[in-house]
């Protein structure tokens, strides 16, 4: 883990990849181009970039008729806004009129450490899961940011895409680097205990699997990008030939990837589990590490909890 | 503006008539329906679809120079289903399927099941930040079509739909004309009580529209008026349309209860009844 990127930039960067390889690709804005670095699409393409101020339900909307024209809007925001405020217009004006709008929540999960819980989003992956034919992404470094941004635009549906704030390591190997969407990618391939991560706490999962391995621990690490359509067959893999699976993620624990994993196996294969994310409350605020810490996300903290379950 | 002749507007009526039998013909399959907004638009849905909206093909529905109309109180959608039928969209045999099972004619429209519906409504406050988007997006593409959509005046509490009139002034939708079916009824009693919205065209105006008031039952105004639009270059236009709810059935105009009426076999004969006396009347005219 060398070398961070900023995921905003790196998102804003590949938007622009993405106009130049369909035009029909526009940039929506609810004055959160600058923070969302939609600026770079802005000013290649000014007459492909939409401002309409601090309005998300109306946008939702308003994406959901331009997409009905042919476009291919992409809304990004701060997450709870494109998911929670807006949840009526997610759920009826993209998912029940299946319109190929993308929304993308940056800034997700505790990544406004300072602001609290009205700017935090742990329950984004929950309420988008409710909504069927939605896909949801949840890029796990730089590189993967950059190819679910452009993945999006070429998949047709309604996607939400969550990014994080603070900037994440390179994990992957960008020449060599293949994104699918429902399909998660096998980092390690141990047999004592898998560990399942996604978005911005993938690093973390992958910091305890190097821990856990200098003591002779047997890891298999999954990064589960698309959290909806879910890749099961690799998670049921995994189950039976590990038997443990451990969950990391930044977001409530029930609802999102580690409830997503335990209803598939709860039905196809029950194995014992543990999901690592917050419980039932409001995120507190603070320093981003010390707050991630807060709720057992830091890589230390997630190889303790897989010892627990290898005693 | 098109202005309708004398015999061209007594075949508006009759058509009115007839749409508003097609309504009773769904809902008597039923046991239920929001039959009195859908009433009360018939006339706006007449104009619309027999004399205003343009490269509207049954055998092309999805044609990309169409006018585009939403229906955004989508519980009105017992006249959307009328119009759509009575033009060719789809056979009127499945109006007998209205509260069945998997029905394609939900209680609210379904742009999935059937040909024609352009939009998922029902959630209020939704039609309108669609339509502009659909505003945008065909003047994006420079073409002519423009977006007509029937509001509910009730449904003028939803929030969404004055960050959608902000929206569209801001960017110019000229190809937008909006009509408010100011029936004066929501579910629980009269608008007006239960959240004034009054003075509304002035609250229109400060949003940056053109507005207009006319009789929404007089075909040759509605016509004239819808004909005109945009009102003003760069503004979108918005039409206050005052309506009867129910319009066409004595016992149940102007009232509350025929918001959602429960369906009565005796008075489902004497609203046909009603509707055959004036059908026959302008038969000889």
């Amino acid at each position: 883990m060398s070398e961070k990127k900023d995921p905003r930039k790196t998102f804003g960067e590949a938007l622009v990849v993405a106009g130049d390889k369909n035009s029909k690709v526009m940039a929506i804005s609810a004055d959160s181009s600058s923070g969302s670095q939609m600026t770079m699409f802005k000013n290649k393409y000014p007459e492909r970039h939409l401002e309409f101020g601090i309005m998300e339900p109306g946008i939702t909307g308003i994406c959901a008729g331009l997409a009905t024209t042919g476009k291919i809007p992409v809304f990004a925001t701060i997450a709870p806004f494109v998911t929670g405020r807006n949840f009526d217009q997610m759920k009826v004006d993209l998912g029940y009129m299946k319109q190929n709008v993308k929304v993308v929540g940056r800034c997700a999960g505790l990544s406004y450490y300072h602001l609290g819980p009205t700017h935090q989003s742990l329950e984004d992956v929950a309420l988008m899961r409710e909504i069927p034919g939605m896909t949801i992404l949840n890029p796990g470094d730089p590189v993967e940011i950059t190819a679910a941004t452009i993945a999006m635009t070429e998949h047709v549906g309604p996607v939400y895409m969550k990014i994080g704030s603070d900037p994440m390591p390179v994990l992957f190997d960008e020449a060599n680097y293949k994104f699918e969407i429902g399909k998660g990618i096998t980092m390690k391939s141990g047999s004592d205990i898998t560990i399942i991560g996604t978005g911005t706490v993938l690093c973390r999962a992958a910091e305890a699997a190097d821990i856990l391995e200098k003591e002779g621990v047997s890891v298999r690490l999954i990064n589960i990008h698309t959290i909806k359509p879910l890749d099961k067959e690799l998670i049921l893999k995994a189950a039976k030939e590990t038997g443990k699976i451990v969950t990391v993620e930044e977001h409530y624990v029930s609802g999102g990837l580690g409830g997503a994993v335990a209803e598939l196996l709860a039905e196809e294969h029950p194995t014992k589990m543990k999901m690592i994310g917050v419980n039932d409350q409001f995120g507190s605020n603070g320093p981003y590490d010390e707050l991630i810490g807060l709720y057992g996300l830091l890589g230390p903290q997630i190889a303790e909890t897989c010892r627990g379950m290898l005693k | 503006m098109y202005k309708l002749t004398d015999a061209e507007e007594l075949e508006l009526k009759k058509i009115a008539v007839q749409l508003r039998k097609n309504v009773l013909d769904i809902i008597k399959s039923g046991s239920a329906g929001h039959i009195g907004g859908a009433l009360s638009s018939t006339e706006l849905m007449t104009a619309l679809y027999y004399k205003v909206l343009k490269n509207i093909d049954p055998a092309n529905p999805k044609r990309e120079d169409r006018d585009r109309f939403l229906m955004s109180a989508g519980h009105k959608c017992l006249i959307v289903y009328s119009a759509l039928a009575e033009k060719g969209f789809f056979s009127k045999d499945l109006f007998n399927t209205y509260f069945k099972l998997k029905s394609k004619l939900p209680g609210h429209p379904d742009m999935h099941k059937l040909p024609g519906i352009e939009s998922n409504t029902g959630s209020l406050g939704h039609g309108l930040p669609i339509a502009v988007g659909m505003s945008i997006g065909l003047k994006i593409d420079k073409s002519d079509a423009k977006v007509y959509v029937i509001m509910g005046d009730g449904e003028l509490g939803e929030g969404t739909n004055w960050e959608a009139a902000a929206a569209a002034s801001h960017h110019k939708a000229d190809n937008l004309v909006v009509m408010v079916d100011r029936n004066k009824f929501q579910l629980g009693g009269e608008t007006n009580n239960i959240m004034n919205f009054e003075p509304l065209a002035k609250k229109w105006e400060a949003f940056g529209w053109n507005v207009r008031s006319i009789d929404g039952h007089d075909l040759k105004v509605i016509v004239d008026t819808l004909t005109d639009a945009p009102f003003e270059k760069g503004k979108p236009s918005l039409i206050i349309c005052n309506t009867l709810k129910a319009k066409g059935i004595s016992f149940l105009e102007d009232t509350a209860a025929s918001h959602y009426w429960k369906v009565n076999p005796e008075q489902v004969l004497q609203a046909e009844k009603e509707l055959e006396a004036v059908a026959k009347e302008l038969e000889n005219e």
